[in-house]
């Protein structure tokens, strides 16, 4: 039962079918899995092995051909679109590969963003603790496109974590980075995620990022072909692993 | 040609690709070729009836009031051309009816070859001018009404007052022709008619004869010289032909519009008409260069990428040129079309309705039925110029762009992102709400929020500019000057100069008759319907010893009213000479003249004082006043008037009442009318105008030639509206991602809805408040102009309220549902297929 209430998130038979007949394509079938709280779980596998379309269903962005997405208990594969914006702004935090920030916007308003949509009052401190964590302090009032690729990435972590959601889903977040910046940012959202005890999905590409991960579940044609702490060195295990 | 074919092909390619800016710039660029064209073949339209009407009538000038040696001397004068002449033999005594016998000749016309008198210069259907003393000719709707047969060889019997004065006398008439018909409406009253018939010189010699006929020919004549003189020069010669036969200037009367169009031929129509067009060129191209110039900002990673690819500059600019060109090649020629069809359906309905409006006056009516249906609007030079004009515009729009795509640097376009500005940071806000994202949407890209928003309002200047006048332009004022208030008047028809023969015709003598009674009033008020009845007083003023030509024109007698307090207003308003000061009036016994012209025709002055007689009924009250004010009110006051103060101590015995205004609730309307008719056609003596056909003489002239000018408005308004479309359409869908991205951080569709409406909004307030400030100040500038060229008879300022309501409106509404659209338009789109969106 306590462990029941620990599942922040849980898929049953989720499946997202594109097309019909012979040009029927599985991106996700059936897939099952638990999320808990806290727990830090990247995704990994092949191009076109269904990743990005779970995770938009785990993020409310899409919706599931069949089966369900329960986030703290609530069923949302049924919602509505105004209900579905809602759970968006306060449950959830997105990373994106391209940052995605709005260019009109300065780094500060980006941040506060998510909170203004939803009408919240501001946690002042907590927003300035969470940028002071990010390194961002001195570029406050600067616009994302004076940024370099990995100050804006940091700019979206903060963003995605400042309404203080309960989970955070990220897109390949480092693979648009170099290597060195990469990992930085990558610790840095480990870091943060835990000091703000936050549930973090990671999408990743990166055999290293998979690693920093306390559960790695992999892909291949849109199934779950394994689900643990990845113990691989290489990649080349990793292409193997989804061969099998 | 191979380089060629690959620059057609991408400029194609990419206006299909791109086929709401494609479709927008082909209905820019199509109205303007509508209203390039339209404009230009009504100017063609307009030309063509000028010279028509001119050449109805193409004599110089008028002289007046002219004794039979003087027409003499004019018939041999070395300077005359030509010379017709026309008399007012006698007033027309049937009931009612306003007419008048007329006999007209050409004495000379040294332009035709062989002199034909036989028609005497009038169009005649049937039959022949008449000869013979008991000869007659009008147009058969005159027969009808007279209860004769309109056939020739008809006889009747007509009652009349030759010179307008005298015994009226009775004689029998054949008809000896037949001018062309008219249709008169029936509803409107016969005093509200005036009627013309021609007779013969023979019976005017006859009663000149006996000495009743007091010959006062007035003359239209041309002098020599048209071709080579200026409009200045034509006028001395025409005053030295005057000064020659001892005429004063005041009865001399140039035919300016004639004139002008011959000394200078068609000058000022060609001037409005290119002002017009440069005006629609200039906004037009502010539309289709903005949609060019967002076009651009838009896809300059396009064309930074064919740049990297290797195309030159100049096949960028062919590329642009020819994107512009394929969409003219359809546009302009539909536009050709639309916009030489809508004059040519629509500008013999305006003139049908001028025609209508003015056969209510017989004399003018010939002009505007000869040239109906015959006129020549198409002008190949003119529809080449409005092509040449559109493709010019179009040209002219893309300039800018071009140069800007030419400029674009590959690298720099690749990475270019539409936010990229020179400015490092932004203040910003606090906390940022769905306001905060529309303002800072709008101020990323202030050039195309500021170009769109001076295009619309420009646009929207324009139409309020113009509404001003044209809501200026009202039936109801044309009206209210018969009827100031109320629905109807009765007003006491009385003779103007002293009536010898027929003394109770005259004024003093009519009041004594108590025709407005409190019985007559109480009988008026007992007509169910009529709400209130109000009396108008006036008196007449004569005297034999001011030396002023104000008296001789009737017989020593003007009229003499009052004003009061509250009208000191109006009349200050219009004043133009002196001083109005209602207490200062009244003590020192002051009066107002009204009306600037009869003012400088009698050579009155401020400060001119006058000893004159009050007539109240038989008795005569001496009276010694100064004129102090010179003003020209729109309301109808008497010729000379008083303080209401000065009235009432006056101490006037008889009810000088000469009209009386009806208020009539709208239900019992028509009952009243028809109940007013028959009592008003028991009284000789009584005028009736009724508000329903006011209105309509008002409507006949106005509306039809309103509307059509509304019609070209609101396509320039429309020109303007496709900025804002195009505007909106491009940042939402050059946006795509970014609001897609927006909707994943927790935007709501209707927060969405909120902030695209928010920037539309923008839009149209700014545009409002454009077109309201400076749309107002030059409306009220242009209303100020017409009114002094007397522009469709303007008189007073309306402030175009229901088309600025109406604009708004339209703005409001408009860019609501653009909003609306094209949300639900990218809600066809899922939210991934926005978030990957990388155009």
């Amino acid at each position: 039962m306590n462990n029941q209430a620990n599942i922040i998130l849980k898929t049953e038979n989720l499946c997202k079918y594109y097309g019909s007949g012979d040009s029927l394509v599985k991106a996700t079938d059936h897939i099952n899995l638990q999320i808990k709280q806290g727990e830090f779980v990247s995704i990994i596998g092949k191009s076109g092995s269904g990743k990005s379309t779970l995770l938009h269903m785990l993020g409310a962005l899409d919706n599931p051909t069949s089966g369900n997405v329960f986030l703290d208990g609530e069923n949302i594969a049924s919602l509505k679109a105004d209900a579905l914006s809602k759970i968006r702004r306060r449950k959830i935090g997105f990373i994106f590969q391209a940052y995605n920030l709005i260019p009109a916007l300065n780094v500060w308003e980006n941040i506060v963003l998510p909170l203004g949509l939803d009408g919240k009052p501001l946690d002042e401190a907590f927003i300035n603790d969470i940028i002071a964590t990010l390194g961002l302090t001195e570029k406050k009032r600067s616009l994302p496109n004076t940024l370099s690729g990995g100050q804006q990435q940091r700019c979206a972590i903060a963003r995605a974590i400042a309404a203080k959601p309960s989970l955070i889903l990220a897109d390949e977040p480092t693979g648009n980075l170099d290597t060195k910046t990469g990992d930085e940012v990558m610790a840095l959202l480990k870091t943060s995620a835990k000091k703000y005890g936050q549930t973090l999905v990671v999408i990743t590409h990166n055999e290293e990022v998979a690693q920093m991960a306390d559960r790695t579940i992999m892909l291949a044609d849109g199934r779950i072909i394994s689900d643990g702490k990845l113990m691989i060195e290489n990649e080349e295990e990793v292409a193997a692993h989804a061969e099998n | 040609m191979q380089k060629t074919d690959t620059v057609f092909n991408l400029a194609l390619q990419r206006l299909r690709y791109n086929k709401s800016r494609t479709l927008l710039t082909g209905i820019a660029i199509l109205l303007t070729t509508i209203l390039l064209t339209a404009i230009g073949t009504t100017g063609v339209a307009i030309l063509d009836m000028n010279r028509q009407i001119y050449s109805l009538s193409d004599y110089h000038t008028s002289f007046n009031e002219l004794t039979p040696e003087q027409v003499e001397i004019l018939s041999s004068h070395i300077r005359v051309e030509a010379l017709d002449t026309s008399e007012t033999f006698a007033d027309i005594i049937n009931g009612k009816m306003n007419g008048v016998l007329t006999y007209t000749d050409i004495l000379r016309d040294d332009r035709a070859e062989t002199a034909d008198n036989s028609t005497h210069g009038l169009t005649l259907e049937k039959g022949h001018y008449p000869e013979a003393e008991d000869e007659i000719c009008s147009s058969p709707i005159f027969f009808r009404r007279m209860g004769v047969e309109p056939v020739l060889g008809s006889k009747m019997t007509l009652s009349f007052r030759v010179n307008g004065k005298g015994e009226i006398l009775t004689d029998e008439f054949t008809v000896s022709g037949l001018l062309p018909d008219v249709e008169i409406d029936e509803g409107i009253d016969d005093s509200r008619l005036m009627w013309n018939a021609y007779v013969s010189k023979a019976v005017l010699q006859k009663y000149a004869d006996s000495g009743l006929y007091q010959s006062k020919p007035s003359a239209t004549l041309r002098v020599y010289g048209e071709d080579e003189l200026s409009f200045d020069e034509m006028e001395d010669r025409i005053l030295s032909v005057a000064a020659d036969i001892g005429l004063d200037e005041m009865y001399v009367k140039l035919n300016k519009a004639y004139l002008s169009t011959v000394t200078d031929p068609g000058t000022e129509v060609i001037a409005i008409i290119t002002v017009i067009c440069l005006v629609v060129i200039l906004f037009s191209s502010l539309v289709i260069y903005s949609i060019y110039y967002v076009g651009v900002i838009t896809d300059v990673q396009e064309i930074g990428k064919l740049k990297a690819l290797g195309a030159s500059r100049r096949q960028l600019a062919g590329m642009l040129y020819w994107q512009g060109a394929i969409v003219s090649a359809i546009a302009v020629p539909v536009g050709l079309l639309i916009g030489f069809l809508l004059p040519y359906l629509c500008f013999p309905l305006v003139l049908w309705a001028y025609q209508s409006g003015s056969a209510i006056n017989s004399y003018s009516r010939d002009a505007a039925e000869a040239v109906i249906g015959q006129i020549h609007m198409f002008s190949l030079p003119v529809l080449l110029t409005a092509a040449a004009a559109s493709l010019a515009t179009v040209a002219l729009s893309l300039r800018k762009p071009i140069r800007m795509a030419k400029k674009v640097s590959p690298v720099e376009a690749i990475r270019y992102q539409e936010n990229t500005t020179d400015k490092k940071s932004r203040v910003g806000h606090h906390t940022v709400k769905v306001s905060t994202l529309t303002f800072a949407n709008l101020t990323r890209n202030k050039k195309r929020t500021t170009v769109t928003i001076l295009t619309m309002g420009l646009s929207c200047v324009l139409f309020i500019c113009v509404s001003a006048v044209l809501s200026s332009v009202s039936a109801e004022d044309i009206a209210r000057r018969n009827i100031p208030k109320g629905d109807f008047r009765i007003s006491l028809k009385y003779a103007h100069y002293y009536d010898n023969e027929y003394p109770e015709n005259n004024l003093e003598n009519l009041v004594q008759q108590n025709y407005f009674s409190d019985a007559f009033l109480s009988q008026l008020l007992s007509i169910e319907g009529v709400e209130k009845v109000e009396r108008e007083p006036g008196i007449i003023l004569s005297s034999t010893d001011v030396p002023s030509a104000m008296y001789e024109e009737y017989d020593n007698r003007q009229p003499l009213s009052y004003f009061t307090r509250e009208d000191v207003a109006e009349l200050s308003t219009y004043l133009e000479q002196g001083s109005i000061d209602y207490d200062r009036m009244t003590a020192n016994n002051e009066i107002i003249c009204t009306h600037v012209y009869s003012f400088k025709q009698y050579g009155l002055s401020i400060g001119d004082s006058f000893s004159m007689k009050l007539l109240d009924g038989s008795r005569e009250i001496p009276f010694t006043t100064t004129l102090t004010a010179l003003t020209q009110p729109d309301s109808n006051f008497s010729f000379l008037i008083m303080t209401q103060d000065s009235w009432n101590n006056l101490g006037l015995t008889c009810d000088p009442t000469t009209n009386i205004y009806l208020y009539a609730d709208d239900e019992h309307y028509d009952s009243v009318k028809e109940a007013l008719l028959k009592i008003v056609s028991e009284n000789e003596h009584f005028t009736m105008y009724a508000m329903d056909v006011e209105l309509k003489i008002g409507h006949s002239g106005v509306d039809l030639t309103r509307n059509p000018v509304y019609l070209l408005l609101s396509l320039i308004a429309v020109i303007g509206f496709i900025s804002l479309i195009n505007t909106m359409i491009t940042s939402i869908v050059t946006r795509k991602k970014e609001l897609g991205i927006l909707q994943a951080l927790g935007l709501s569709d209707r927060q969405l809805v909120r902030m695209l409406s928010g920037e539309g909004l923008v839009f149209t307030a700014g545009t409002l408040l454009i077109s309201l400030t400076l749309g107002n100040f030059f409306g009220y500038l242009f209303y100020k102009w017409a009114k002094q060229e007397h522009f469709m008879s303007i008189s007073r300022y309306h402030y175009p309220l229901w088309e600025s309501i109406g604009l708004a409106l339209v703005l409001l509404i408009g860019q609501l549902l653009i909003t609306l659209l094209i949300s639900k338009k990218m809600k066809k789109e899922s939210l991934i297929e926005r978030i990957r969106n990388q155009d």
